[in-house]
């Protein structure tokens, strides 16, 4: 037998690959190569045509609203990222580390999910009273006198969409983390502790290192869904903050598919480029 | 340094106990895993620590080594009492079973680990050049850069001996280091083990639930069930005279049978036998080490005691072979011919014998002793 052979035989029958081919194709690689071709077309007031121009794209780098969304993205994303790691890694490392009991760590991580259990747009829209100028956190702050004047930043800002995604996203940053760290051998844990390591030390050159394909996963995960995020600016920021995402939504509204698929594009290829970088961190092949 | 206070009687002192444990306990939801054990070892000495699995032994290492806090007693290294003392603070080796390598971390970083974050600052070329040595001195030179599960089993014991041994603590915890090993490595291992210990004059303290190990490595061999030490001493008294019957059954090297001793007479399934020495123990028990029983034919005519039993099959283990009887209440007797003795003599299948051997020989443990 060929080596050639042997290798089919020991990958088993190829035809198994054929559902998910079909599926890629059907619903990733003609969708994207439709959007990329459409982004291309030219769009008049009522109408679109399949003529070739460039017109859609030199739109959207010449006007500021659009630049403009493209960079609120970029900020927004970058922030919820740096809030789902502050917040989810000492979680994470609470559950996937401090506590001891499995059974308990399981239970923990099965409470970060309950929101869950709740839809998307009801767990947004419930921020509102929460974060409102006569919300539950203004009532309760003015209530024990600490400020005088209801905080107004709270809702319909930057902030409030902030503070919405952060909620929503950090569980996928605390579950890749707590596995990564619930697979950590306590014993390597010890054994530097016998070296003299401290726990800062331990943290840094032994934790750390081991739970970063929990971090790339989670950021990954967040980066995914933040980037293509609408619902939670939409609802949160009383439409003064314009992510991609709006942009796409409000485009495809007014039948402006033109411009909207260069949106698209531009959205699908940053993250692109964002996934492949998070993923030239560590090599998850290995790691997982 | 240490100063050797020799007393009147020529024993040596508590002084000079590189670590001493006091009265510790320690017990996890109700049960006793270490009962009151008190124990101590000299500089550059070798202890084995012998118990089943569940007798407390890898409970007293981690007591030692900090990484456990006694419920009470108390725990001293170098005339320091250092029973709150946090594991990293103690300087206390330990290798751990199943090895606990930094899986991300090459050969050499692994082994420069306690001195590149330890709480002794090492110079860099202090840190390069000690961990150059010890490589060499491990025989891992040329594996320096390899990834940690990149190397054989045998290699990465050597790797985490290296790396606590680096760190040239006075005392060095193994717990069952070799029991990953296969018997061929571990042989190899164990000689190692004792060429390091000579050269660096460190003490330690071996935990092996393999009674040929433990025999074999101690200068002296400390023997625990269910929390307690039941006996201590060199490998050689311990093996012909174990403390109790409990020892001698973790020796694995005794059929013991079951009977009451009465006046200084023991009576058991073999009839009744004078016993010349009795060790007190709670209960009365025969024991007749395996090598120490010969085999004849039902016809012959025995001068000490005997026993009838039915011959069911052997083992050959190398050196001798394992001879495996039943008698009639169903009991397992083993009987081990040492081939350096002459060839093994060949019995028939589900044939009677009779097994003897020189009371004399005989440990026998009972109520009645001293």
């Amino acid at each position: 037998m060929s080596d050639a052979t042997v290798a089919a035989k020991r990958q088993g029958p190829s035809w198994l690959i054929l559902p998910g081919i079909v599926w890629m194709a059907l619903f990733m690689v003609v969708p994207i190569a439709m959007i990329c071709y459409v982004s291309f077309w030219t769009q008049t007031t009522f109408n679109i045509s399949s003529t070739p121009t460039l017109a859609s794209w030199k739109q959207f780098f010449s006007s500021d609203t659009y630049t403009g969304a493209l960079w609120t993205t970029v900020r927004i994303w970058l922030i919820v990222l740096a809030t789902t790691f502050i917040i989810g890694y000492p979680t994470a490392l609470f559950v996937g580390l401090f506590v001891k009991s499995k059974t308990l760590s399981t239970v923990l991580l099965v409470v970060c999910v309950i929101p869950f259990w709740t839809s998307f747009l009801i767990r947004v829209l419930a921020w509102r009273p929460m974060l409102g100028k006569e919300g539950a956190i203004n009532i309760i702050l003015l209530k024990l006198h600490i400020i005088s004047q209801p905080i107004e930043v709270l809702l319909f800002t930057e902030l409030s969409v902030i503070i919405g995604m952060t909620q929503i996203y950090c569980v996928f940053m605390v579950g890749p983390i707590a596995f990564m760290l619930g697979r950590i051998d306590r014993n390597i844990i010890e054994a530097a502790r016998d070296l003299g390591a401290g726990f800062g030390r331990i943290f840094w050159k032994i934790i750390f290192p081991l739970s970063l394909p929990g971090v790339v996963v989670g950021a990954i995960f967040v980066s995914v869904m933040g980037l293509g995020e609408f619902a939670t600016s939409g609802a949160l920021s009383g439409r003064k903050v314009n992510l991609l995402g709006n942009i796409i939504v409000t485009q495809v509204g007014s039948l402006k598919w033109a411009m909207a698929s260069v949106t698209g594009v531009i959205l699908t290829v940053f993250m692109g480029m964002v996934i492949a970088a998070f993923l030239r961190i560590v090599d998850l092949k290995q790691e997982l | 340094m240490w100063h050797c206070h020799i007393t009147a009687e020529g024993r040596m002192t508590t002084q000079t106990a590189i670590f001493r444990i006091d009265g510790v306990t320690k017990s996890y939801g109700g049960v006793k895993a270490l009962d009151s054990v008190t124990l101590e070892a000299g500089v550059n000495e070798y202890l084995s620590l012998l118990g089943p699995s569940g007798s407390g032994k890898t409970t007293l290492l981690r007591v030692i080594a900090g990484f456990e806090v006694p419920d009470s007693g108390r725990v001293f290294f170098q005339g320091r009492d250092i029973t709150n003392l946090p594991a990293h603070e103690r300087g206390i080796g330990f290798v751990f079973q199943n090895f606990a390598l930094f899986p991300h971390l090459t050969v050499r970083q692994n082994i420069a680990f306690g001195m590149a974050n330890g709480a002794v600052l090492v110079s860099s070329e202090e840190t390069a050049h000690r961990t150059q040595t010890i490589i060499d001195m491990v025989g891992l030179t040329g594996m320096e850069d390899r990834g940690v599960d990149q190397i054989s089993g045998g290699q990465r014991q050597r790797v985490a001996l290296a790396r606590t041994l680096v760190m040239q603590p006075k005392l060095v915890l193994l717990d069952e280091p070799l029991g990953a090993l296969d018997a061929n490595l571990r042989g190899r291992m164990r000689n190692e083990l004792r060429a390091i210990r000579e050269r660096m004059g460190v003490t330690f303290l071996h935990v092996t639930g393999s009674e040929t190990e433990a025999l074999a490595m101690g200068d002296s061999v400390v023997v625990l069930d269910r929390g307690r030490i039941i006996q201590r001493g060199a490998p050689d008294d311990v093996y012909s005279t174990p403390a109790s019957p409990d020892v001698a059954h973790f020796l694995n090297r005794f059929n013991m049978f079951e009977g009451t001793l009465s006046g200084g007479t023991f009576t058991g399934a073999f009839g009744s036998v004078v016993a010349a020495k009795v060790t007190r123990a709670p209960r009365d028990v025969y024991a007749i080490r395996y090598d120490r029983l010969r085999v004849s034919p039902l016809s012959a005519s025995a001068t000490g005691p005997g026993l009838k039993a039915t011959y069911i099959a052997n083992e050959y283990l190398g050196s001798s072979v394992m001879n495996f009887f039943e008698t009639a209440d169903g009991k397992v007797v083993e009987v081990e011919h040492h081939l350096s003795l002459g060839a093994p003599e060949t019995f028939e299948p589900r044939q009677d014998y009779l097994l003897t051997w020189a009371p004399e020989q005989a440990i026998v443990f009972g109520r009645e002793g001293k």
